[in-house]
């Protein structure tokens, strides 16, 4: 994975201004941490994929224009123009999947609660929604409707046995600290906690991660 | 004689071989009958047993009766587990194939009318939710692209397609030197072989 490459791939000779190299570094970043994160993460704010959006409907209205020229010059932009879309591209599609498939794994958790659902966006929260209708539906179908009325829910607790999958918080996950910060972690046997350093790589639980992450002391990788 | 939970066990063991397989195996429709039919059994069971008691059942006074119930209330809860287990893994699989392309009509014959069903509604659900980002293929290839051009060969004829540089005839084990996005759909159906 060269992130590094993706990045030098944004060459400031394409005319491209601060905003929109800080944009596909938010991306980047979103991307490195959905992929190793356990749980779904919020939906960047601020309309980052809106402006993505356009940036890459433009980019691909500038391909359309070239390509009718026989300019070798133009010819040689052109094709570096296409390599970066398609990287853009794959960004995307790579982080919107990544998401799809932690939501469909436990699409009734992340429906549960206000502050769940708030992590979705619009379109997921839809996607999801009806996903799970039409799962249910195709339960009820199937043989859910032949059970006696009182079992025939998708979200018991009865006996302290929730049927609602939860995605596993304590599994493990690299971070990048980006300032001098006290880390700590909660261990099998005995809990730890180290005086880290900028740019220190830490391993620890995503649970004792978090808090660190939302502060912005540390990026996950 | 047959205990309470053998059939569910023999569901999640053909979910468990249906998640290695490619494939979809076909639809045990007589086991997930089966264990539904234990499970209202085991209902009324219990509604039989609380009959005589009218809702005032004491469970420390009847220890051995209690304990029935117990059994009774989690082998239903098994069985449910065991179905929806079983349900779950073949729409997952359905899924998978909606998302790589294939169309319904494709599909094995496997697949029960009910999971037919599914497939149609889910595959509207995935157009919806694709056609939200038009200039994306979001069931395009997940490796991260290298290179804009690749080498393929063709293994189907495929007929002719568009490019932005004109129209290529796929014939049988001709090779070619095209732009991957424009290919990736014929590579995913196997139509053509990436050459490395």
């Amino acid at each position: 994975m060269d992130i590094d490459d993706i990045l030098r791939e944004v060459d400031p000779t394409y005319h491209v201004v601060p905003r929109e190299r800080r944009d596909l570094q938010d991306l980047t970043r979103a991307w490195v941490a959905e992929r190793s994160a356990p749980e779904l993460l919020h939906w960047p704010a601020g309309g980052l994929f809106e402006r993505i959006h356009d940036n890459i409907k433009r980019q691909i209205e500038k391909v359309e224009e070239m390509t009718g020229d026989m300019d070798p010059k133009t010819n040689f932009a052109l094709i570096v123009i296409q390599t970066e879309l398609e990287r853009f591209r794959y960004l995307v599609r790579s982080y919107i999947r990544a998401r799809i498939a932690k939501i469909d794994r436990h699409a009734l958790h992340y429906l549960s609660t206000d502050e769940l659902r708030s992590r979705l966006s619009e379109m997921e929260l839809a996607y999801a929604t009806r996903h799970q209708a039409l799962l249910h539906d195709h339960y009820l179908a199937s043989f859910l409707s032949s059970f006696p009325p009182p079992l025939q829910n998708l979200n018991d607790t009865a006996g302290n046995i929730t049927m609602i999958d939860a995605p596993d918080l304590e599994s493990a996950v690299f971070i990048r600290l980006l300032k001098d910060t006290l880390v700590e972690g909660r261990g099998v046997d005995a809990d730890g906690a180290m005086d880290g350093r900028e740019s220190d790589i830490v391993i620890l639980r995503w649970s004792d991660a978090k808090p660190l992450i939302d502060a912005g002391s540390a990026e996950l990788v | 004689m047959p205990m309470y939970g053998d059939l569910g066990n023999k569901l999640v063991q053909h979910a468990k071989r249906t998640q290695n397989l490619t494939h979809l195996p076909p639809y045990q429709a007589e086991l997930v009958r089966s264990v539904a039919r234990e499970v209202r059994d085991l209902d009324k069971d219990v509604a039989s047993m609380l009959e005589p008691f009218q809702g005032s059942f004491d469970p420390s006074a009847h220890q051995a009766m209690a304990c029935t119930l117990l059994v009774n209330h989690l082998s239903m809860r098994r069985n449910k587990r065991c179905l929806l287990a079983y349900h779950r893994t073949r729409t997952d699989k359905l899924e998978e194939l909606v998302w790589s392309g294939y169309d319904v009509l494709d599909l094995s014959a496997q697949q029960t009318a009910g999971e037919e069903d599914y497939v149609r509604q889910y595959g509207d659900l995935l157009a919806a939710y694709k056609g939200q980002w038009t200039d994306i293929d979001l069931t395009g290839s997940l490796e991260p692209p290298r290179d804009l051009f690749i080498d393929v060969r063709v293994l189907k004829d495929a007929g002719e397609i568009q490019t932005e540089y004109g129209a290529i005839n796929l014939t049988k084990n001709s090779q070619f030197y095209v732009r991957q996005g424009d290919v990736e759909r014929l590579i995913a159906q196997g139509y053509l072989q990436k050459l490395a």
